[in-house]
């Protein structure tokens, strides 16, 4: 069974008495384990797509199914336990809170869904661990720098053990060297059995994928496997 | 488990924004701490008031020139009304069979007591008859009341209230000595019982002389002559009233088409006078206190909505990573709740305490009012529940891709 099936779905909004389609009927399939980069445009649509597969948001028409279970129709606290459970957001501007320290960050998802105190500590500090960031975890956001505070964002995606990490541009703010870390640990995750969903508008980025769906005025333009040669170094052969 | 991590969410949120706390905080403290100062003085004016009439006793009423006067009209018409007369009392005496005592009193302010050296200026001095002391509540407590005997050939003998004792005979025992009421010579026989003082007013400031020792004295009372009388029980007050007012009007030539040109007294009746007047005083001065409450209400409400735009990212990353819509609800609300019950707590402290001081200063005693506490609670929580909530719903609301992309 396919993780993510997404069946014809639209995304209309309505702007004043104009209808805007950001989604004119996508049709995607990705399987556990897969790593896709999702590539467009701005303005093709690609952010609304995420909103959608991350469940941050349903569909105007067409059905979603996340693992099985029918999303397209679902209450906005059903998504709330699936975003909670399934999925590991890792946004361009990190998205931590401000005056959190690094370990309430990561600990915060747990809280949502009513982990006990002893369970919480053990599987922050091993997401924590699993970035390298065990010895900043009493750290603030404003005392780290932006690769760190990325995999402290990455840490809270992985807490949940989720079945889907999705990142929006998670090198958009970085630069190229701490950029080419992070993509190294995205291909580290992988490795280690993750299903991963990268949007970038960046091809660099986009071949740390193993394949890549291009979105151009709201329909899938492209779907690519990325060649063997153009692949990316994923992590361990550097 | 949950509801406690949120709660020290909230809580957090509210000591990262200190200033802002504080000032929200003292919007629900100056309008609890006013609705409770006003509570509790009020209550201790009714108590001090009551305890005042308590002297009466519920058997006991009183047969006045004036009576209760409700309006400036039966005040002027009162006035116009002729005294009673000391005859009046032998006539109830006689006349009514449900009445058990009756004594004529009357009473001067304007007294000058000397002791040697020791001066007291305005003493209330009661000229009573001797069985006063079997109807008013004032109890023997060393020496002896005066006699019929004693009023009747018009002794020069004081029976003093412990004040009078504390004040004028310091480190002496005043039974034997003479006092001086206006520069004559008075023995005294006897010491009340402590009554303690209430509603501004020392009870045991007073001395009590034979009637007709005041009446030689200060000369006929006039007008000011009161005519004590007790019934034969609590219930037998109302029939013992009816023939009091009978025998006055016969003796006063009241035709029986006119209203009575005396007034009867009873506690009951001053107690309901005064209740009158006190919830007049409470509908009023909490209604204008609570003007200061509902601005506090608007206050907390305003902060929240402030804050609640202005972590509209922070709702958006915590519904992105699974907070439901009532995590974010009872993470406001706590919000909201914490600085109106904190601030209502701070409130009732303040409020309790400022009406002690004003109480004190009035002289009056008091208990801490139990109920002006759960007022000030249920008030405060309502407030916090009712101009939390909106906010928090917007929050609660908020569609997680529009926060998150809110800047």
């Amino acid at each position: 069974m396919s993780l993510i099936e997404t069946n014809n779905i639209w995304k209309t909004y309505e702007m004043g008495a104009v209808q805007v389609h950001a989604l004119r009927g996508i049709s995607i399939e990705i399987n556990k384990g897969d790593y896709i980069a999702i590539m467009g445009p701005s303005g093709s649509g690609k952010s609304t797509l995420m909103n959608l597969v991350g469940c941050l948001d349903t569909p105007s028409k067409g059905e979603y199914y996340f693992n099985g279970s029918r999303v397209s129709q679902m209450e906005e606290d059903e998504l709330a336990m699936i975003r909670n459970k399934e999925i590991g957001f890792v946004f361009q501007t990190f998205n931590l809170m401000p005056r959190a320290t690094a370990f309430h960050n990561v600990e915060l998802p747990l809280i949502y869904n009513g982990t006990s105190k002893e369970e919480r500590e053990k599987k922050t500090l091993k997401a924590l661990e699993a970035v390298d960031l065990a010895d900043r975890m009493t750290h603030r956001p404003n005392e780290l720098s932006g690769g760190q505070r990325q995999r402290v964002a990455i840490a809270r995606a992985l807490v949940n053990e989720p079945s889907l990490i999705l990142a929006d541009e998670p090198t958009g703010n970085l630069d190229t060297k701490t950029g080419l870390e992070i993509m190294q640990l995205f291909s580290r995750l992988h490795k280690e059995g993750n299903t991963i969903i990268i949007v970038t508008h960046e091809r660099d980025v986009a071949t740390y994928a193993d394949r890549i769906l291009f979105i151009r005025d709201g329909r899938i333009e492209k779907d690519e496997i990325v060649s063997r040669n153009e692949k990316k170094a994923n992590g361990t052969d550097i | 488990m949950i509801f406690w991590e949120i709660f020290k969410m909230a809580a957090n949120a509210l000591r990262i924004n200190r200033m802002r706390t504080i000032l929200t905080l003292l919007g629900v403290i100056i309008g609890v701490s006013s609705v409770i100062t006003i509570i509790s003085a009020l209550d201790g004016l009714e108590q001090s008031i009551k305890s005042e009439l308590e002297f009466l006793g519920p058997s006991t009423f009183i047969a006045t020139k004036m009576g209760i006067i409700m309006s400036d009209e039966d005040f002027f018409e009162a006035l116009k009304r002729k005294p009673l007369k000391y005859e009046y009392v032998k006539a109830i005496e006689e006349g009514c069979d449900k009445c058990v005592k009756v004594a004529a009193s009357s009473n001067a302010f304007n007294t000058e007591i000397k002791y040697r050296n020791n001066k007291l200026r305005n003493v209330l001095v009661r000229g009573s008859e001797y069985n006063i002391i079997e109807i008013i509540d004032f109890e023997l407590g060393q020496g002896r009341f005066f006699t019929h005997e004693e009023d009747l050939t018009r002794r020069r003998v004081a029976f003093i209230g412990t004040t009078i004792q504390d004040e004028l005979f310091p480190g002496v025992d005043p039974i034997g000595k003479s006092l001086k009421i206006n520069n004559i010579k008075y023995k005294v026989i006897g010491i009340a019982k402590k009554k303690g003082s209430s509603f501004g007013n020392d009870a045991d400031r007073v001395i009590f002389i034979p009637y007709h020792t005041f009446v030689k004295q200060f000369g006929h009372p006039r007008g000011r002559l009161a005519i004590f009388v007790k019934a034969n029980s609590v219930e037998d007050v109302p029939d013992a009233m009816d023939q009091v007012r009978v025998i006055l009007r016969a003796r006063r030539h009241v035709p029986y088409d006119k209203k009575d040109d005396f007034g009867m007294v009873t506690a009951d009746a001053v107690m309901a006078v005064l209740n009158d007047i006190t919830r007049f005083l409470r509908l009023g001065l909490v209604g204008i206190s609570s003007i200061a409450l509902i601005v506090g209400g608007i206050i907390i409400m305003n902060i929240m909505m402030v804050s609640v735009t202005e972590r509209t990212r922070e709702i958006g990353i915590r519904k992105s990573i699974g907070a439901r819509q009532k995590d974010i609800l009872l993470q406001f609300l706590y919000e909201s709740l914490i600085q109106s019950l904190g601030g209502g707590l701070i409130g009732i402290a303040i409020g309790v305490i400022l009406g002690k001081v004003l109480i004190s200063l009035m002289n009056f005693n008091m208990t801490p009012s139990v109920f002006a506490i759960v007022v000030g609670l249920t008030i405060s929580t309502g407030v916090g529940l009712f101009f939390g909530i909106y906010p928090a719903m917007k929050a609660a609301k908020m569609q997680p891709v529009k926060a998150l992309s809110f800047e």
